[in-house]
């Protein structure tokens, strides 16, 4: 991630590709599907972090992007039908 | 006037603002000096301000809490002393752990935080401050 500023994408642009997913996990309302989004980019991110050669950087981000256009649209879907009742998980916190 | 966490200066109706960290924060010095305003006696003295927008360091129950979003999401044992000066890099969080923390922090506090503001944390007494600054303007 840190030295992949030949290909013309930085370490800053890393960082707000996994923000812009994270905060897509947040507008799940479904608590499965939340927890699932967050803990797979988490887990992509650093799965990919030694990465030193540009096209296989630029493959993963673009990945990523794509994975975000994704998980957009299905945060749009998932609300239309969000389920009246909380999951227990999220009762547990509180 | 530099020997405090970080202080930043509102006046009512004014644009500018002047943001001072003091020297216990992180190494690379972030000073953003837009301009001084009037109120001289402010700036000089943080601490007792009386201007109503003036900022002093996080309150500890802020501090508190994100001691405790820090602990939990680094997984580490109640020993583990965690305190206002600790630095996330030294409790063994890596730049990923830094987001995720921050992250954690917006939604517990209903903030939202820049960018680049996100990226320039590195210690604990950081973050609540900037907790502090982002839940006052946000209920002001």
């Amino acid at each position: 991630m840190a030295s992949a500023v030949g290909s013309g994408l930085s370490r800053a642009e890393a960082f707000s590709l996994l923000r812009s997913l994270l905060r897509t996990a947040a507008k799940f309302s479904d608590y499965n599907i939340r927890e699932y989004v967050r803990r797979r980019t988490i887990d992509g991110f650093r799965e990919n972090r030694g990465l030193t050669d540009p096209s296989a950087i630029a493959s993963a981000f673009s990945e990523g992007r794509s994975q975000l256009e994704i998980a957009k649209r299905q945060a749009v879907v998932y609300s239309i039908y969000a389920p009246q009742v909380k999951n227990i998980m999220e009762l547990n916190a509180s | 006037m530099a020997s405090l966490a970080a202080t930043s200066v509102f006046l009512p109706g004014r644009t500018r603002s002047v943001s001072l960290h003091g020297q216990g924060m992180a190494g690379a010095s972030q000073i953003r000096l837009a301009s001084f305003t009037h109120q001289r006696r402010s700036t000089f003295f943080p601490g007792q301000a009386s201007a109503p927008r003036f900022e002093s360091p996080a309150k500890p129950e802020t501090v508190e809490k994100v001691c405790a979003i820090v602990k939990k999401q680094l997984a580490l044992a109640s020993e583990v002393v965690v305190t206002g000066e600790s630095e996330f890099t030294k409790l063994g969080a890596d730049s990923l752990d830094t987001v995720e923390i921050v992250m954690g922090l917006e939604e517990e506090f209903g903030i939202n935080v820049e960018e680049d503001n996100a990226q320039r944390i590195t210690t604990v007494q950081e973050a609540a401050d900037m907790i502090e600054k982002l839940v006052s303007k946000g209920s002001a």
